[in-house]
């Protein structure tokens, strides 16, 4: 561990600097989404012909492609966030305190920019809520679409409450040391505070936390996402129960390696090695190999039971996934980190941040393509596959790629932002780390998970 | 409809036992009972031919009944008369003679296994017979008939055995609807299928003879359409009064799920601005006086091309349905009406009489219907005059060959004449009025001397009495003109998706690989175009990828 003591300073650092650095990264990222949102415009004013999909029958072409698998992606990345977090809080995972708030951020981005993602889909977006709204009555009982909408609503409301809740705590304590600009905005966040409400919120944000761990596998990444694919019997490559456990080790293997990514960056720009150290990133890392293990095996599933003696179709479908190159790439991918994972367990002085870095950029390119290729492949090979033009062709076109600029941007646009307003560190973190056992919270912290963790 | 345990009923093991009750309580055989009822089922799967169940339990039903007297006219007849089920036609065939011992034979087989296996005989596939519809509801009145409605169902009868691959229907339906390049709402392909047998008979069915096998493929609006159950607005829903699988113009915001849910492949997205505009539409019908070709009487944006960002996908003509186009068209679509061969058979699946129904109950006599056009009444009239009333000065007189005349005669004693408000209905009335003209000339045609000499009756010896003219020459004289179709079936029926197109013909199997077009009717997409309401040509396209690459922006010509 450092031997620098973390500070309230430490924590309010991103709020009071600005650097030539924040400026230079923040244009970059407002131009890739800038960029994005010109595209967008036009693919508005001329429709969805700018990208590369088409009709799927004798039109040869995929019905949905990049944006879906980008959507998928990012809802992913979102729900692994909140799982993370809420893990901590649930279990005591106090090592991890120093990044919860950021894998909670990582939530609301992503989920953003998922629902970002829905409308830019959408031949009619104008219509979201006349349409969409307006029928939800009729429509929530059957299509898999308004259940994803609604479950992606309802986690966006659970992980801004519980944001919002353990912001009051922070805020009203450094007060003094926050900049006067924000004034309304920490005025409206800490509204009707008192010193006995924390006792409550400690409670209450457990609860929340519990319903986030309970919904995630239930409805979440376990559930309406993939069932988006997975209860469509005529696209064999999608249809079946292995889907739902496939897309949450997808989604934590994600999320992980998001919340690595953005940690490694903060912890970079200021210097908060003390705060977030090598430890962190040694358990995180950790847990990664063990979800890209079940995300090995569960592909192993699919793969033995699609290709043994499956129906045809099914065996059409998981051949042809088989050998695709990009397939192979995404697995190897994960395999090659896998194996890096656990060398450096078996051999810590493996261990290096550019390889930790690198393991979350490596996972993340494999669940990304891993995605685009699942949604398109359900195209290529469906039951009714008689058409001369099916398979057929599809390539993501530049609009599409930039839609990946974009959102990228976007996401870390919303945490150059908020990272300027409220501290991205909780307060309890630093507490914890000075080793002020001032909380009941903390009290147990060093308790039976932590030493599993540890283990 | 599926059970999972062994029964070979499809209302289980319980409905099975209760029957083995039932005919323990009878004098017979339960053993032989429930046998029989077994393999009548697998009759009607398929698994088992007629002649083939018949051979098995010859001897047993000799044994256990004292008589078997397969096959006779009147079980064929039986078979023509739907009212009395299909039941009582394999029963006929132990019996035979007539009302009185069929209805006792039913009672010593035991009602149960009549009811259990035998009232559900429907698909029989042997020889050449007739085809009539599952009649499931007569075994179990509880078992729900996924097909039965008690409103109007637009749906089809296609016999793939007669298109010619003409895309007419295409083409048509691109008229009509003003669809852009490679929206083909109707999509005719030819296929082959390694591991089935070549097209059977298929060379009767046409006139041009022999053809590869093609698969007529429009929206099959379902009953139960996946499409309409995923969609996240309603604005893909089936419309109460008439079962349309239909997509609200208005409402749809493009999330294209009803295209990855529907398995058939059946929806075009506009993906950009339509070639036709709306405004042009609207007027083009307008001054016809026949509403604007888009909205329907419930007055919601349903029919012809989609406007940019929305779903789209054959509508089965909902303006002509709802009579904007004049009476006339009611209970027509472009593509029915374009198709030279009649292979499209347009109606209300829920009236037996038609045309689909008639048509898939009867292929052959559709086909002869289709095929055959007899003089008109006044036409014969006008040669008959000072004509002989025997047969061969009639045929002299006119321009009636032996055949035609027979043929015509077939399609009357198999089934009525003009019942029905549909074009089969139409048909059947002219083929009466040019047989009544006849009669009223003079001919008996009802004659055994006549039938006979048509083939169409056998001839009795001196002390029988002539009993008419014989359903089943009748319909073998149908089949020979123009064969009877390979099966009939509905596309991926266990999808679940209750489609309301019936096909008569060879079914396309899990190998089946659309190939070329080929044989001498065949065209291709891209020799056709028709001209839009606003004086354009468009062009046909088969695969709407290769127009749509045109406008992708950084088109790498690449593919995943
Ligand atoms: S074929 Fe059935 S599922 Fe497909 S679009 Fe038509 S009604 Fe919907
Ligand atoms: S594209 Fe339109 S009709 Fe189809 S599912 Fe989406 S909203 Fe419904």
């Amino acid at each position: 561990m450092s031997t620098k003591t973390p500070s309230e300073a430490d924590i309010l650092r991103p709020i009071n600097t600005f650097t030539k650095k924040y400026i230079a990264l923040f244009g970059v990222c407002a131009l890739a989404f800038g960029a994005f949102l010109v595209a967008w415009a036009y693919q508005l004013q001329k429709g969805l012909v700018v990208t590369g999909l088409g009709d799927w029958g004798s039109g040869g072409g995929v019905t949905w492609g990049l944006y879906i698998g980008a959507f998928i992606w990012w809802v992913g990345i979102a729900h692994g966030g909140i799982i993370l977090s809420a893990a901590v809080r649930l279990l005591g995972m106090d090592r991890y305190m120093p990044v919860a708030r950021l894998a909670e951020l990582l939530t609301i981005a992503g989920l953003s920019a998922a629902g970002f993602y829905i409308l830019v889909h959408m031949g009619r977006p104008d219509r979201m809520v006349t349409s969409v709204l307006g029928h939800y009555h009729i429509t929530v009982n059957n299509s898999p679409l308004v259940w994803d909408v609604t479950v992606i609503t309802a986690y966006f409301v659970l992980t801004a409450t519980y944001l919002a809740l353990t912001l009051r705590y922070d805020i009203t304590r450094l007060r003094d040391q926050l900049p006067d600009l924000f004034e309304p905005v920490y005025k409206i966040m800490t509204i009707g505070y008192t010193k006995e409400e924390d006792r409550v919120i400690e409670r209450m944000v457990w609860w929340l936390a519990l319903a986030i761990i309970i919904m995630a596998p239930l409805l979440l990444h376990g559930g309406v996402i993939p069932w988006l694919f997975a209860v469509l019997p005529g696209m064999p490559a999608w249809f079946g129960a292995v889907q739902g456990p496939q897309f949450l080790t997808i989604a934590l293997t994600s999320a992980i390696s998001g919340v690595i990514l953005v940690a490694y960056a903060f912890r970079r720009a200021y210097d908060w090695e003390h705060i977030m150290t090598d430890d962190v990133f040694r358990g995180l890392l950790l847990w990664l190999g063990f979800f890209c293990l079940l995300f090995l095996w569960l592909q192993l599933q699919q793969n033995v039971t699609g290709l043994f003696k499956a129906p045809l179709s099914t065996s059409t479908a998981q051949g042809a996934t088989l050998d695709h190159p990009i397939y192979l790439l995404s697995m190897g991918l994960v395999f090659a980190t896998l194996a890096y994972i656990f060398a450096q367990t078996i051999r810590p002085s493996l261990f290096t941040k550019a390889r930790a870095i690198l393991s979350g950029i490596v996972v993340l390119t494999a669940t990304f393509l891993e995605k685009l290729l699942f949604v398109v492949e359900g195209f290529m090979h469906p039951e009714f596959e008689i058409y001369a033009a099916t398979p057929g062709e599809y390539f993501p076109s530049a609009i599409e790629w930039l839609s990946l600029a974009g959102t990228i941007g976007m996401v870390v646009l919303i945490f150059l932002s908020v990272s300027k307003v409220v501290p991205v560190v909780e307060l309890h973190a630093i507490e914890h780390l000075r080793g002020d056992h001032g909380h009941e919270h903390e009290e147990h912290g060093e308790t039976a998970a932590e030493k599993e963790v540890k283990a | 409809m599926s059970t999972d345990d062994e029964s070979f009923h499809p209302l289980g093991n319980e409905w099975e036992n209760e029957l083995e009750t039932m005919l323990d309580d009878t004098e017979y055989d339960t053993e032989l009972g429930m046998e029989m009822a077994q393999d009548a089922f697998r009759v009607t799967k398929g698994e088992l031919s007629e002649a083939e169940f018949h051979e098995k339990y010859h001897e047993d039903v000799m044994e256990e009944f004292g008589e078997d007297n397969r096959p006779t006219a009147e079980a064929f007849e039986a078979a023509q008369e739907e009212a009395k089920g299909a039941a009582s036609r394999m029963l006929s065939k132990f019996e035979g003679d007539g009302e009185e011992g069929r209805r006792e034979a039913m009672k010593k087989m035991g009602a149960g296994a009549a009811a259990v296996g035998l009232g559900a005989w429907g698909t029989v596939e042997n020889g050449n017979e007739p085809d009539p519809e599952p009649d499931v509801a007569a075994a179990a009145e509880e078992e729900e008939d996924p097909y039965e409605h008690d409103r109007t169902q637009w749906g089809m009868a296609l016999d793939l055995e007669r298109c010619d691959g003409c895309l007419s229907c295409v083409t048509a339906c691109a008229t009509e609807n003003q669809l852009d390049s490679g929206v083909n709402w109707m999509y005719v392909l030819e296929f082959e299928d390694p591991g089935e047998s070549a097209n059977t008979n298929s060379s009767l069915a046409r006139t041009s003879g022999p053809s590869p096998n093609r698969l007529i493929r429009p929206c099959q609006h379902c009953t139960d359409a996946p499409c309409e159950k995923v969609c996240p607005t309603t604005a893909r829903h089936t419309r109460d009064k008439d079962g349309l699988v239909l997509t609200d113009y208005d409402v749809c915001i493009g999330c294209r799920y009803c295209q990855v849910a529907c398995p058939y492949g059946v929806n075009y997205f506009q993906w950009d601005e339509p070639d036709v505009s709306t405004e042009d539409i609207a007027e083009h019908h307008e001054e016809l006086g026949q509403g604007d070709h888009m909205t329907d009487d419930r007055g919601r944006w349903v029919d012809s091309r989609a406007p940019r960002g929305v779903m789209s996908k054959c509508t089965m003509c909902p303006s002509r349905q709802d009579g904007h186009m004049g009476e006339e068209y009611v209970g027509t679509t472009a593509c029915q009406q374009a198709c030279p061969p009649g292979a499209i058979q347009f109606g209300n699946m829920s009236d037996e009489e038609s045309d689909p129904k008639k048509y898939a109950a009867n292929p052959s006599r559709g086909r002869t219907l289709e095929r055959i056009s007899p003089p008109s009444a006044d036409a014969l009239e006008e040669s008959l005059d000072g004509a002989d009333d025997d047969l061969e000065s009639v045929l002299e007189a006119t321009d009636l060959d032996e055949d035609t005349l027979a043929l015509m005669k077939a399609v009357e004693i198999t089934g009525e004449l003009g019942t029905g408000d549909g074009k089969l209905a139409g048909y059947e009335r002219e083929f009466q009025e040019a047989l009544d003209a006849l009669a009223d000339h003079g001919l008996d045609l009802d004659s055994e001397d006549v039938l006979v000499e048509l083939d169409l009756a056998d001839e009795t010896d001196e002390d029988e009495e002539f009993d008419g003219p014989s359903v089943e020459d009748a319909q073998q004289r149908l089949e020979a003109f123009t064969g009877s179709p390979e099966s009939n079936f509905r596309l991926l029926e266990d999808m679940g998706t209750n489609p309301n197109i019936v096909y008569l013909g060879q079914e396309p199997g899990p190998h089946a690989e659309q190939t070329e077009p080929t044989g001498a009717t065949s065209l291709e997409y891209e020799q056709l175009s028709y001209e839009a309401v606003n004086g354009e040509t468009i062009d046909l396209v088969d695969n709407r990828k290769e127009v749509l690459d045109e406008e992708t922006v950084g088109d790498t010509g690449w593919s995943l």
